[in-house]
């Protein structure tokens, strides 16, 4: 059964491949939560579509993004080139949701109780489009905080058992206590791309990147 | 020995990178990690039971499994904040199998516990069939000191046996079989005991494992990543009693 649904897998993602002129690639925006996933969505939804609508609201509060979104035909130029990808952006992955988090920000237990279900909802959405529908991934950490957690060596790790294209994005370079380096050091085998989704910071070279992994 | 190949057996230090791209001897790309002190892969006497299982798994989900069982090695080592969770820290490598399908990983937690139930029978036997051994020897000078050791534990069945035994069967030395009875009847149920708590331990490690989402209480969740990504179905909703909505791959509704 594992062995038919692989070869099932393998080979829609060869059909998925040849197609691949045609259609858009779908790149999933993934990372643990209130790493920026949206405020890089929005921005890059901003930067690139029509009517630059936003692809979700943004909060400081963990696990806003409860449901994976989809922004569709984003179309990124670089260099005389026009790439086209359908963004995903994802819940934060996390291995506990704990509703008591969320009473800190003003939120009564019932709401509390229902955010942290519909988080948990969320991941397993996020980790099951991991698996079968998406084409690469955006793998944002928040530059402030310590990358080598197991949730994010476990998310790199499966990404790469799929092999399935893959740049890292520091976020929030902004802040002080930012460290590219120490993400840098985290996750050598990959492009780290430093950035602030919020300010803009270095959004050339991050859609340079993008155009470049993913076009 | 932190990390041992399952194929060959090659042992490689804890936090080796060497084994990230298979075992230099063989190619395997299954390893055991062997906590320092830990007591489990101990029980099992005959410990040839793990390194034999190599199975021909060589799905996304094996892989994966064995990258994220080195990632969690790793990780674990460094003991990073996410310190709390339980499935995925515990069995490393075996839990490959239980991941490929939750059903079989609860076959597999049976006859896990039959298992160990029977290393301790099989442990709690040897002793005694020494110990019967010796008083067999012994019992050739009377039944009447069997039944002075048995009134000292168990008064009633010695009494009983010393009436129906003595008589007729003890000449021809079956003292041994009520003797060897009474001995597992005792001595079986000290390790039983001490084993109770081990085996509730390790089902609920193993059940912890094989859980995609595990409610602590409503609002209060515990998810294993990797069995959330390795499951075809698609959790969709979560209800407060531990149930969940799913919705099946289009192909299963073939």
């Amino acid at each position: 059964m594992g062995l038919l649904t692989g070869l099932r897998d393998s080979i829609s993602r060869a059909a998925a491949s040849l197609f691949s002129e045609q259609d858009p690639k779908r790149i999933g925006i993934y990372g643990p939560p209130n790493a920026g996933k949206t405020t890089l969505a929005n921005r890059i939804a901003r930067d690139w579509t029509e009517h630059g609508d936003a692809v979700g609201p943004e909060s400081h509060i963990p696990h806003e993004t409860r449901r994976a979104r989809r922004k569709e035909n984003v179309e990124i130029e670089r260099n005389g080139k026009s790439v086209s990808i359908d963004i995903v952006d994802t819940p934060g992955v996390t291995t506990k949701v704990d509703y008591t988090e969320f009473l800190d920000h003003d939120m009564d237990k019932e709401d509390a109780v229902r955010r942290s279900r519909e988080a948990t909802e969320g991941v397993a959405e996020a980790m099951h489009w991991l698996r079968e529908d998406v084409d690469g991934v955006i793998y944002v950490l928040d530059s402030a905080e310590d990358p080598f957690t197991q949730v994010n060596t476990m998310l790199i790790g499966i990404i790469e058992s799929q092999d399935l294209p893959v740049l890292i994005f520091a976020n929030k370079i902004d802040l002080e206590e930012s460290s590219v380096k120490r993400i840098r050091n985290a996750f050598p085998q990959h492009e780290t791309v430093p950035l602030s989704a919020l300010e803009g910071d270095n959004m050339d070279e991050v859609y340079g990147k993008i155009a470049e992994y993913f076009g | 020995m932190p990390h041992q190949c399952t194929s060959c057996g090659h042992v490689f230090e804890d936090g080796s990178k060497e084994m990230l791209s298979g075992c230099p001897d063989c190619g395997g790309t299954k390893f055991q990690f062997h906590p320092e002190g830990a007591d489990i892969p101990e029980r099992p006497p005959g410990d040839v039971d793990p390194p034999d299982r190599p199975e021909p798994d060589d799905s996304v989900a094996g892989a994966v499994g064995n990258a994220a069982a080195t990632v969690r090695d790793l990780v674990g080592g460094t003991s990073t904040g996410n310190g709390g969770v339980s499935p995925t820290e515990n069995p490393p490598v075996s839990g490959n199998e239980g991941v490929s399908t939750g059903n079989k990983g609860d076959r597999s937690i049976a006859t896990e516990s039959e298992n160990v139930g029977g290393v301790a029978l099989d442990d709690g036997g040897s002793t005694p069939a020494d110990t019967s051994a010796d008083r067999s020897q012994g019992t050739s000078a009377g039944g009447f000191e069997n039944t002075s050791d048995g009134e000292s534990e168990n008064a009633a069945q010695a009494s009983a046996r010393s009436d129906v035994v003595s008589r007729d069967e003890l000449p021809d030395s079956p003292a041994e079989s009520p003797d060897s009875d009474r001995d597992n009847g005792t001595v079986v149920q000290e390790p039983d005991e001490a084993d109770r708590p081990d085996l509730s331990e390790l089902r609920e490690e193993l059940n912890d494992q094989f859980e995609s989402i595990k409610v602590v209480e409503p609002g209060q969740y515990e998810l294993n990543l990797m069995e959330l990504y390795d499951r075809e179905e698609y959790i969709i909703a979560l209800q407060e009693d531990g149930k969940y909505s799913i919705q099946v791959p289009d192909r299963w509704q073939d």
